[in-house]
């Protein structure tokens, strides 16, 4: 800390958004957890399954560098572009997908001195905004492919996104409604001086999950995907490194859902609070990313568990019980706001 | 669901459906996660399947002519290959149309060993099945369960015939290694083991809300029509068909066991993955009777026991093995022809084998069990959401391999 002194008063707060938005829990922080929730995936569904999961390389670590291994591999093998794609939109997109997958953490705090780094009041609002963009994306890339699998995976992630979108808006109203407040700061001053979200409304804290494993195309939501019907969905033209990226959005994606469910439903840093670099951001949001992860870790567990629903049977939920159970959650904000 | 019933079971028929504009055409496979060996062509309509073309014979290995070129005895590895996990029971259908021709019959106990190992055989083909209807369903617990779970019974089929996958254990005038002697305590462990892990599989798979809302009411066929398609074993009986070879024309010794041909009427894909699990346990109970009731005795057919050389009655006396006289290697049975059939995992087996009195085969020819409920493809596919292509696929138990011979 005190080489910071050395420099003009301006810089500080550049350089701890530039940590932020770098280390963590940004860039460094998310490849990190990519590395780790990848193989906590694979470990826990191969304990399930009788099998060892990633272990040669480096077996001493448990396997934990597979995906070093495999990027490695991607990258060394040739990228085909086939004839009929769109040139740009099929090779942009990707860089576009994980823009877009990381963009919401921006916009959570981790800590309660975050508002020195974005100053915002509408941190929900953005936030939830821009998980939203990704299966914009996602549809423009399986139509610019030009295979007809993946077509069928982009008209897939249409149909499901308009069928959950709305459940989603709903819990996140009745997460406004609880709090009376757009500012994710206030949100978790709220819980720390009452309970934690998922007890005050849990009706609404199944929905998110629901949309989270929905909008991520988790086990039994992976439908988008499919590897028995669609190879591989709106992805399946990618080859090399650029299936790596694709392979990654998903878990990216998870990581910013996480992040939020953590803040708007676990309390986020609560009781942890203070002021300062370390005491007022770094410490919180150690807590905030525990809380994530260990949501992320249920999530992909599930795997082991189900398998694939089918669309037109998750629609028919969408649009039926998982909708009313938003509603139900609304009536439960409304009942509640009243007693905190 | 399915086509309707003007729809007859040929080729031309399904030629003349009409496709729409906006029907678009899907090359499942060959190289593609859903399809197996094969090519499935399927046309959509919106997500609605509208017919179904399977392209087999990309694994044709030329078996009824191989098998031609040899002498008898050296078909059972050929015949076996093709349906690769169910090799017991394609093993047993060629040997018994052989030992027609030869008018000879197996001892008894020769006769329960083949049940044992014909029902072991069932058992790991079914799991296999399970297996691959959990992948094809994005359940890889339930795949690697299924295909690890097989594992005790092939280690105890490797200690009595050596080999793990294709034993060509069974012989013309019996098998050709007696029981090992711990073998029936080994396999009893075994059935116990199984016994555990179907309560496993029964809740965390046949249980399961997403398989119920996947597979209930999907793929249905009616009895009927299941019968004038001409599908065979658990299919069949999963739609309220008890048509079982092992009841209705016995072989071996099956005469003897006391079992029930498990039926449902329902006839989707749930009764059919229902059906193998409920096969499953009525195979735990023969292998049971077999064990306890196994008659002692040779395992050689008497005569060839006979003429055997001092030094391998005295190898097989001492290690039950039989070793091949010049008399089995160089059978020639007079001329005629005989059928065989015999229900095997994933349904009847049916060989029709013709002699001219030479050293090989005149004509060999095999009807498998997974080219006979090639129509679901066809006929029960199509109407069907495209996700429920796979569902159906896997809960048939189709083998392309076993299909394309």
């Amino acid at each position: 800390m005190s080489v910071l002194y050395f420099l003009p008063q301006g810089w500080l707060p550049l350089l701890e958004s530039l940590f932020y938005a770098l280390i963590f829990p940004g860039f460094v922080i998310i490849l990190l957890l990519a590395f780790f929730i990848i193989w906590f995936e694979r470990k826990a569904a191969a304990r399930v399954q009788m099998r060892y999961g990633p272990l040669w390389v480096s077996k001493r670590t448990g396997g934990i560098i597979q995906l070093l291994a495999d990027m490695i591999r991607f990258s060394f093998q040739e990228f085909i572009i086939p004839e009929g794609a769109d040139f740009l939109p099929f090779v942009f997109l990707p860089g576009f997908l994980l823009a877009f997958a990381v963009l919401p953490t921006v916009f959570i705090p981790i800590g309660p001195d975050y508002t020195r780094i974005f100053p915002s009041a509408y941190t929900l609002l953005l936030a939830a905004a821009f998980t939203l963009v990704i299966p914009v994306y996602l549809v423009v890339t399986g139509w610019a492919a030009d295979n007809k699998f993946s077509f069928i995976g982009a008209l897939r992630e249409a149909y499901l996104l308009i069928s959950y979108e709305v459940p989603y808006i709903l819990v996140i109203a009745s997460m406004v409604l609880l709090y009376r407040t757009l500012d994710l700061v206030r949100v978790v001053d709220m819980q720390e001086s009452s309970l934690p979200g998922i007890l005050l409304n849990p009706v609404a804290a199944i929905v998110y999950l629901l949309v989270v494993i929905r909008s991520t195309g988790r086990v039994p939501y992976d439908i988008v995907e499919a590897d028995s019907e669609l190879i591989f969905g709106p992805y399946t033209e990618y080859s090399s490194l650029m299936f790596g990226f694709v392979m990654g959005v998903p878990y990216i994606e998870l990581y910013s859902y996480s992040l939020l469910f953590s803040v708007l439903f676990l309390g986020g840093w609560a009781p942890m609070g203070g002021s300062g670099f370390v005491g007022g951001l770094i410490l919180p949001g150690l807590l905030t990313f525990v809380k994530a992860v260990i949501v992320m870790c249920f999530l992909v567990f599930l795997r082991a568990v189900y398998p694939r629903y089918k669309l037109n049977k998750a629609m028919e939920a969408g649009w039926s019980w998982v909708l009313y159970l938003a509603l139900v959650s609304l009536l439960v904000s409304a009942a509640v706001s009243r007693l905190i | 669901m399915s086509l309707p019933k003007e729809v007859p079971f040929t080729y031309e028929a399904l030629s003349q459906i009409e496709l729409k504009n906006g029907v678009i055409e899907l090359q499942v496979g060959p190289a593609h996660a859903g399809s197996g060996h094969m090519r499935i062509v399927v046309w959509v309509e919106g997500d609605t399947v509208v017919k179904v073309d399977p392209d087999i014979g990309y694994v044709h290995r030329g078996v009824e002519k191989l098998s031609e070129d040899r002498i008898y005895i050296k078909a059972i590895p050929i015949v076996e290959r093709p349906a690769l996990v169910d090799t017991v029971n394609a093993n047993l259908a060629y040997v018994i149309a052989l030992e027609k021709l030869l008018g000879l019959e197996a001892p008894p106990r020769a006769q329960y060993i083949r049940v044992i190992t014909a029902e072991i055989s069932r058992i790991i083909s079914h799991l296999y099945g399970i297996a691959i209807f959990g992948i094809f369903m994005g359940s890889s617990t339930v795949f690697m369960w299924a295909l690890a779970d097989r594992e005790p019974f092939i280690d105890i089929m490797e200690e009595l015939t050596g080999a793990r996958i294709t034993y060509s254990h069974i012989i013309p005038g019996g098998v050709r290694w007696d029981l090992p002697k711990d073998f029936a305590d080994r396999l009893e462990i075994a059935l116990q083991y199984l016994e555990r892990r179907m309560k496993d599989y029964e809740s965390i798979w046949i249980k399961n809300p997403v398989v119920e809302a996947r597979t209930k009411g999907v793929g249905t066929l009616s009895a009927t029509r299941a019968v004038e398609l001409g599908v065979v074993g658990p299919n069949l009986r999963a739609s309220g068909v008890g048509y079982d070879v092992r009841k209705d024309s016995p072989y071996a010794a099956y005469p003897d066991f006391d079992f029930e041909v498990p039926t449902l009427s329902e006839g989707d894909s749930y009764a059919r993955l229902l059906i193998r699990v409920e096969e499953i346990k009525q195979s735990i109970s023969i292998i049971r009777q077999a064990l306890k009731k196994i008659p002692q005795g040779r395992v050689i057919y008497e005569d060839y026991y006979k003429r055997m050389s001092p030094l391998m009655k005295k190898i097989y006396d001492e290690t039950g093995r039989v070793k091949f006289t010049s008399l089995v290697t160089s059978l020639s049975p007079p001329k005629g022809e005989a059928i065989s059939r015999v229900e095997g995992g994933r349904g009847e087996v049916f060989y029709y084998l013709v002699s001219d009195g030479g050293k090989t085969p005149y004509r060999f020819r095999a009807v498998t069990p997974s080219f006979r409920n090639l129509p679901y493809f066809t006929h029960v596919m199509p109407g069907h959401k495209l996700a429920d292509v796979p569902v159906i696929y896997g809960s048939i138990d189709y083998f392309p391999p076993e299909a394309d011979r």
